[in-house]
């Protein structure tokens, strides 16, 4: 297995918790600079057309959709590590709603926080940045109320399952730009109970796009 | 069972549309079916948000269980009726592999084809630019060109020789395309593509009842 990925970014980071959950450390994996634009490399377009990250490989396999990824890992990897999709039905369904959910989510993050790289100058306008803060605080009202039972061992979907491995990483990067955790006491806790599970922990960004110009974003949500 | 299952539809949405395919692929007909109109608003109706706290659409239950992210509801529907209908991930392991990705790519050609198809339903007139539009229709351009290379790699389906859930998530945008002019000269492949499936029983079955009598549009036609 082979893994380029980028700090900070949600669909990498959602790789490699699945990698450890499932217990397959020890892959080849190389980190590349997104300041850089190393993700515009020869060796990204080899893997992945798109020119994205992540770029994952098992054997001749590719998988560069975060999730499919993940799925994948899932469901070949079954009978090892932690199991990431629930049997029940309730929660199984559950589970897969609340992880789609999850890229609704980031979707919202990213038109606030990176606005200025989805519109280019010219384009961006008041009433749209307006529009997308608002969209967004009524998106993480309803993560509010998702997580309104939240304890350990209680996550999105009960136990920890694959809709917590592709949305841990977007309210890790909602924190870390600013956002209110005295506003979203759920989603604090969430984030506190889950921030030191071993596969969380071991794979933490050690850095975030210009967290420096950005870090502030989301704090007056 | 299908008795238990309701779906709340509108014609035409692909999202939709891949869930009624699944539900006929696994041979689960007879569920409580009721088609609802954009147009009207009907997706804001007290009925949906029930359901559907985000006012949209699909909204499907099964029992008390709710899912209407379509894609979810696509795998608990393989993942729940295994047993039953036809296999919808393939046992083989480069197969599914292919399958994941296909079908998640499937969000971002999605997402393109909105932002040239519906600009104008999602961004306000003061903010709309000819930069945004011209930088969109490229953006769409290069992504169908994309897919239309991914079927001179492999097929007949997405994943190779079995109809997966690749198939059932993209064949609607496929077939979204076409109905707004997309050249079949120029993209043979794709239009190979929307041939073999467009008479697939499951496909054929839940075809939007609206595309069958009206013409479509031309938009995508210079592509």
């Amino acid at each position: 297995m082979s893994l380029l990925w980028g700090a900070g970014s949600p669909p990498c980071w959602r790789v490699m918790i699945t990698l450890e959950e499932k217990k397959l450390q020890g892959y080849k994996h190389k980190l590349l600079s997104f300041e850089k634009e190393e993700h515009k490399s020869q060796e990204v377009l080899e893997i992945n057309p798109r020119g994205q990250l992540p770029a994952f490989k098992h054997g001749d396999n590719i998988i560069n959709e975060s999730t499919g990824a993940c799925l994948y890992l899932e469901n070949q990897f079954k009978s090892q590590g932690n199991k990431l999709i629930p049997d029940s039905p309730a929660e199984q369904a559950l589970m897969y709603q609340r992880m789609m959910e999850g890229l609704t989510l980031i979707e919202k993050l990213n038109l606030v926080v990176f606005y200025d790289l989805v519109a280019p100058e010219g384009e961006r306008h008041d009433s749209a940045e307006k529009r997308n803060r608002e969209n967004l605080v009524a998106e993480l009202q309803l993560w509010e109320s998702y997580l309104g039972n939240v304890a350990a061992g209680s996550y999105l979907a009960g136990a920890f399952s694959l809709a917590d491995v592709v949305v841990f990483p977007n309210i890790a990067y909602a924190f870390r730009y600013g956002l209110s955790a005295e506003r979203y006491p759920k989603m604090a806790k969430y984030y506190s109970l889950l921030k030191d599970r071993p596969s969380i922990k071991t794979t933490w960004p050690q850095q975030w796009y210009q967290i420096a110009q950005r870090s502030e974003t989301l704090k007056d949500l | 069972m299908a008795k238990d299952m309701t779906l709340l539809w509108a014609a035409g949405s692909p999202s939709c549309w891949r869930v009624m395919i699944a539900l006929e692929e696994k041979n689960l007909q007879g569920y409580k079916s009721k088609q609802l109109s954009f147009e009207k608003g009907e997706h804001k109706l007290k009925e949906v948000t029930d359901i559907n706290p985000r006012g949209q659409l699909p909204a499907f239950k099964h029992g008390n269980i709710v899912l209407n992210e379509s894609y979810g509801a696509c795998l608990y529907l393989e993942d729940q009726f295994k047993s039953q209908g036809n296999k919808l991930i393939p046992d083989n392991k480069a197969e599914s592999a292919l399958m994941y990705q296909r079908m998640f790519e499937g969000l971002t050609l999605f997402q393109k084809i909105a932002q040239v198809l519906f600009y104008n339903l999602f961004v306000p007139e003061n903010e709309r630019h000819d930069s945004a539009v011209k930088r969109n229709k490229d953006g769409l351009k290069a992504e169908v060109k994309l897919w239309e290379g991914y079927l001179q790699g492999t097929g007949p389906y997405l994943a190779g020789k079995n109809f997966s859930l690749a198939d059932v998530s993209v064949f609607p945008l496929i077939a979204l395309v076409f109905r707004f002019g997309l050249s079949v000269e120029h993209y043979p492949k794709l239009a190979a593509y929307y041939n073999t499936l467009k008479d697939r029983p499951s496909i054929k079955t839940t075809w939007p009842p609206n595309w069958k009598d009206t013409p479509g549009q031309d938009a995508l036609k210079d592509f």
